[in-house]
């Protein structure tokens, strides 16, 4: 009788290569794999959509109970309310969530392969420093963008079948593109920065401190100066240009600016109530787009130059 | 065998390339770290099968590794890695060749099958053709029962096998190991060394082992090549670079025999001082035709022959001499 052949020793692979080019979105693939293994980022990405999930019981409510009033329509909240504002707002609320995703997806990046000394896994193969910090930037810009992409896409599309008649779609056609270039924005900022200073490391922890210290501190700035922009407002005073400046001088704050810029607004009190002109003379106006957009992408380039030039297979003593 | 003086070229050692087809052919290689040079103008040829890289410390055999996989630029010289430049292809060198280097490396939070399949879609494997070989590799290495846990949980050993693992998933067609005893126990290190030689042997993949530890080597290797200094100090099959000039012979007899000495010496010999009871002879002649000569003293001298063996020194030997040549 026959027996099986089991060949035990070393055999060589044969099969298909791909040529040796663009490795970057095997990387990015891996990191996502790892990022998404996290229980943390299930629970902060749906903590993330809290804001949507409020204004839609807030409008659900308000819907219902304007169809039960004769009148209700002409006296529903919904009415004159201005509908990119309440994206800007959600975003707004989903920041300290997304700093979080930003934490658990991007402060171990690089560091974290530094200390396990990973470089010299990915580089002994046909992989280039460019392969690798386009990668690891994919790896957390994606995972982040979808983040914010997914809850703003249903609430837009429930508003859309939902709210025309509050003046949804003739308010702002174009509304669905301004999303989906606001929605790129804490992807392409997250990624950038946490993926510099990753790269500074050797431990993710350490480049985690790094990154929250980094975040806190400058978010200390933003909130001062919306308190001085608020008091000056209130008194009846002209608020000076660097208050309104500073306000934008921090991680969140060059978020916001950006999306101001991108959705055209000011911005609206958070809750959907109009408590009249003073309460929208009191947001932070939309920032000088000529200003603003550079300085947003010499940050972003300038960050993931340094991670670029922080990777090295080899340490080169001289 | 013979030694090279530093800075001279390997070409009159030429006649080894033709023994063998060459997987890299490295001439006038000179790298250099700021003001320090790692390699002077090293020039040499790593044939087909598996070759020892020796030298000491310093010597520069991680320098001449990280130079062919591209991690460093040289200053100058040439070298094709099967066939291609370092120059100008890396990336095709770094697809057909894999390198277990000598620090432990893994990528952070996978189990010992992701991180070789992730090597594997590194190299430019299809996803699921990764994942197989992955396991077969695995299982080669011995880490079969262990291929779900975590990289990072894993014993020195273990991780030696798994760097071993991830530089062969993509079947690489030369192999470089940098130190791959390093930190293992006896036993871990005759596993490490008995897998070594089966994959260098008879499976189309040659193996480049960088090493300073003499036994390791000549368990494994064929050939080495001795650098120092950064430059090639000698060049050859193990056995050529045993040899001792003039092919001496061991007899061993039973007890020391004054009588058989001067027997020999009168047949012409020389005759070196016994270790034990066994005596290094030098003369002209095959090593038969000295054996037939031994046969004829000791019938004489009423010796007792108890072993004939063509003298040869140790490696140890050989490479001191090789580095310190001058």
């Amino acid at each position: 009788m026959a027996s099986p052949i089991a060949d035990l020793t070393y055999r060589n692979y044969d099969g298909p290569l791909e040529p040796p080019v663009n490795r970057w979105w095997a990387i990015a693939k891996m990191s996502m794999r790892l990022s998404t293994k996290k229980r943390g980022f299930w629970v902060w990405s749906t903590f993330s959509c809290f804001w949507y999930g409020i204004l839609l019981i807030i409008f659900y409510v308000n819907d219902t109970l304007a169809a039960a009033n004769p009148m209700g329509q002409q006296v529903s909240l919904l009415k004159g309310l201005v509908w990119k504002d309440q994206f800007l707002n959600a975003f707004s609320e989903s920041q300290l969530f997304l700093f979080i995703l930003a934490l658990l997806t991007g402060a171990g990046s690089i560091a974290n392969d530094n200390r396990a000394k990973a470089l010299l896994v990915y580089l002994s193969k046909p992989c280039t420093k460019l392969d690798y910090v386009i990668g690891k930037w994919l790896g957390i810009f994606i995972p982040i963008t979808l983040v914010t992409t997914v809850p703003a896409v249903v609430f837009y599309l429930y508003c859309l079948m939902s709210y025309r008649s509050y003046g949804f779609w003739s308010q702002d056609p174009w509304l669905f593109v301004q999303l989906m270039g606001m929605v790129l924005i804490p992807g392409t900022l997250y990624a950038s920065i946490t993926l510099a200073i990753s790269s500074l490391f050797e431990q993710g922890r350490l480049a985690g401190a790094v990154f929250a210290g980094v975040y806190f501190i400058s978010y200390f700035v933003t909130l001062l100066m919306e308190l001085v922009h608020t008091q000056m407002t209130m008194g009846g005073n002209e608020v000076p240009p660097i208050v309104n400046n500073l306000f934008y001088a921090s991680i969140d704050g060059l978020q916001i600016g950006m999306l101001k810029i991108i959705l055209h607004t000011n911005g609206s009190p958070k809750f959907p109530i109009q408590l009249g002109q003073m309460s929208t003379r009191m947001q932070v106006p939309e920032p000088s787009t000529f200003l603003f957009i550079p300085l947003f992408l010499v940050i972003c380039a300038g960050s993931v130059l340094l991670a670029w030039s922080q990777i090295r297979a080899v340490e080169v003593v001289r | 065998m013979r030694f090279l003086k530093p800075g001279e070229t390997n070409r009159r050692n030429a006649k080894y390339s033709h023994q063998s087809v060459s997987v890299a052919i490295i001439q006038n290689l000179v790298v250099r770290y700021g003001n320090f040079t790692a390699l002077s103008g090293l020039t040499c040829e790593i044939p087909e099968g598996c070759t020892g890289l020796l030298g000491p410390n310093g010597a520069g055999k991680t320098t001449l590794i990280k130079t062919i996989l591209g991690f460093v630029k040289p200053t100058s010289g040439s070298a094709t890695v099967l066939g291609f430049d370092i120059q100008t292809a890396g990336a095709s060198i770094r697809q057909k060749v894999g390198l277990m280097p000598e620090q432990d490396c893994h990528i952070p939070g996978t189990t010992a099958v992701q991180f070789v399949a992730y090597a594997g879609e590194l190299a430019g494997m299809p996803g699921d053709q990764a994942v197989r070989r992955a396991h077969e590799v695995l299982d080669y290495c011995g880490l079969g029962e262990a291929r779900y846990r975590n990289v990072e949980t894993y014993s020195t050993g273990m991780k030696q096998r798994i760097k071993l693992a991830q530089a062969l998933v993509h079947g690489p067609k030369l192999l470089l190991l940098d130190e791959p005893t390093n930190g293992l126990d006896p036993a871990g290190r005759i596993e490490m060394l008995e897998l070594v030689r089966s994959v260098s042997h008879g499976k189309g993949l040659s193996v480049l082992v960088s090493s300073h530890l003499l036994p390791d080597i000549e368990r494994v290797c064929d050939r080495v090549i001795v650098v120092m200094q950064g430059q090639l100090r000698a060049q050859g099959t193990i056995r050529d670079l045993k040899k001792i000039e003039g092919r001496p012979v061991d007899v061993e007899l039973r007890e020391n025999s004054p009588r058989f000495v001067q027997a020999m010496m009168d047949k012409g010999a020389v005759v070196q001082p016994p270790k034990r009871s066994t005596y290094r002879i030098q003369m002209p002649g095959l090593p038969e035709e000295i054996a037939k000569i031994a046969m004829q003293a000791a019938k004489e001298s009423g010796a007792q022959i108890r072993g004939y063996i063509v003298a040869e020194r140790s490696l140890e030997d050989a490479f001191l001499e090789a580095i310190s040549a001058k």
